[in-house]
């Protein structure tokens, strides 16, 4: 059985219709969203009433959490401080636009969602603030999937999908407690891992216009990219209308997602 | 002249350990910097003389250079220090009584001084923290998994991470490991193979028992205040 996992719609609603559209003509009804419904984007309630009508498996993400809680993020999630004041502008925009009953709904979706030997998360499994960067240290990445006891861990936030596996690792050590005489050692192999990141819906930041997505199939346990064109000039008109920061729209257009990417792909978010 | 550091930790309000530790460093050869590394206070004890003797040490004493720990934590979320968080952790794991001793056994004089105090120090390529850089409350041991304990020196970016939670004395280093990654994205694939970097974590132990760590030949001595120390453990 195949399963869609979308995240980062960021209220683009021509993005995220033509994306469930590919979807439906792959014959795929399981879907997961990794959260981040709103943001940046022109249509916040259209794609929640979208997501909710349909009756997507959604999990938080951190511009839903900031939405409903404030603003708390630590200093990784903005590059720079001109892209900070920027989403502070779209935070207060979708704050206003946003129905108390969609707020309702974004308030109460869970920080993860488990099945089987998968966890979905939108960040990590610590925050959904925090970056998994495809090159970001391996056994740091390893740490974030096996402490949450999954096999499989499919994130988003970054807007780059990725698949990531990490096998054949081990650790040798060397112990000497105060209280025994000896010196111990250690070995111990790792578990075979992978992280799967579903990139984003609404905001690509892979260096093109093209919508990303993950489809996974259990029974081959193969996950593929999807890329999707959309009508973005759409999108683009609706953001300008909006009085959104205009960058939104350029950046959409010309695929420069790179603006708002994290700078430093160690960084390892410990709030 | 040998630069040592003396790591101590989980008083608790006790001035005679205090006291004890003191006078044992001032037979330790070396030039000595004295780390505290929270839980000067507890809820058994009164803590003002230890803490009043910490704020002002003695003219032939070494001077402190304090953290806080998981007790600070606690006794400073109890008294609003914390904004909206109260001592949730110690009154679900000891009851609301082991609360209200807490609060009794430290005047309201010294809490800003302890709400002053950092969460931890980077020194050199060293990590002194009460528990760890994800939490004051990280109870690392040398049972701890070894993936943990990366993590919580990759976090810091440092290549030892001296801890105090556990109250348990050990020295774990990280001798040599491996792991292959494979990122297939939008680009193409690329694999690479990372090793694990050499690092340790130390538990510097608490009250009587505390650490002595040589900064230029990285060994490390566990010793009990009043008694012979361990034999060194070298540094790798």
């Amino acid at each position: 059985m195949k399963q869609a996992v979308i995240s980062c719609l960021h209220a683009n609603l021509p993005a995220v219709e033509a994306v469930l559209k590919d979807i439906e003509l792959q014959g795929i009804t399981n879907i997961t969203c990794l959260g981040d419904l709103v943001g940046y984007g022109p249509q916040p309630n259209e794609v929640i009433e979208l997501i909710r009508d349909k009756r997507i498996s959604t999990c938080q993400g951190c511009w839903d959490e900031d939405v409903v809680d404030g603003l708390d993020a630590c200093d990784c999630s903005y590059p720079s401080q001109l892209a900070e004041k920027r989403g502070h502008i779209a935070h207060q925009w979708t704050t206003d636009q946003l129905t108390k009953e969609n707020k309702d709904f974004l308030a109460k979706l869970p920080y993860s969602i488990r099945k089987d030997k998968c966890l979905f998360v939108h960040g990590s499994p610590n925050s959904q603030h925090e970056y998994l960067l495809p090159d970001m240290d391996a056994f740091a990445a390893l740490e974030r999937v096996e402490t949450a006891r999954a096999e499989t861990l499919f994130c988003g936030h970054t807007h780059q999908p990725y698949i990531r596996e990490l096998a054949n690792g081990s650790i040798a050590v060397k112990v000497k407690n105060a209280d025994s005489k000896d010196i111990q050692e250690k070995e111990m192999d790792l578990p075979m891992r992978r992280i799967v990141n579903a990139g984003s819906v609404g905001e690509p930041r892979h260096g093109g216009t093209k919508a990303t997505y993950v489809v996974y199939d259990e029974n081959t346990n193969e996950v593929k990219i999807r890329e999707v064109e959309y009508d973005v000039e759409l999108t683009c008109k609706a953001i300008i209308k909006a009085g959104l920061p205009q960058i939104f729209a350029w950046r959409l257009r010309n695929g420069f997602e790179f603006a708002e990417q994290a700078e430093d792909a160690s960084h390892v978010c410990e709030r | 002249m040998i630069e040592r550091w003396a790591l101590i930790s989980g008083l608790k309000g006790d001035l005679d350990t205090y006291e004890l530790i003191q006078k044992d460093l001032k037979k330790t050869p070396g030039n000595i910097t004295l780390f505290v590394l929270g839980d000067m206070i507890g809820p058994s004890k009164n803590c003002n003389a230890l803490l009043k003797r910490l704020i002002n040490p003695k003219s032939n004493e070494l001077r402190p250079q304090c953290i806080y720990g998981w007790w600070e934590e606690q006794l400073l979320a109890e008294t609003g220090y914390r904004g909206n968080q109260r001592a949730e952790a110690l009154r679900i794991n000891k009851g609301e009584e082991v609360v209200k001793s807490l609060l009794s056994s430290v005047d309201e004089s010294f809490l800003n001084w302890l709400a002053s105090l950092q969460f931890g120090f980077v020194e050199l390529d060293c990590g002194l923290m009460h528990g760890s850089s994800r939490d004051v409350g990280d109870d690392l041991t040398s049972e701890t998994p070894p993936l943990t304990l990366l993590d919580r020196l990759t976090r810091l970016q440092v290549n030892r991470l001296f801890t105090a939670r556990s109250t348990k004395q050990f020295h774990l280093q990280l001798k040599k490991g491996i792991i292959d990654s494979e990122v297939c994205d939008l680009r193409g694939n690329r694999k690479q193979e990372q090793k694990v970097p050499q690092k340790a974590v130390i538990g510097i132990g608490a009250g009587k028992n505390y650490t002595l760590y040589d900064v230029g030949t990285d060994n490390t001595q566990f010793v009990q205040a009043g008694y012979k120390s361990e034999k060194i453990i070298k540094g790798f």
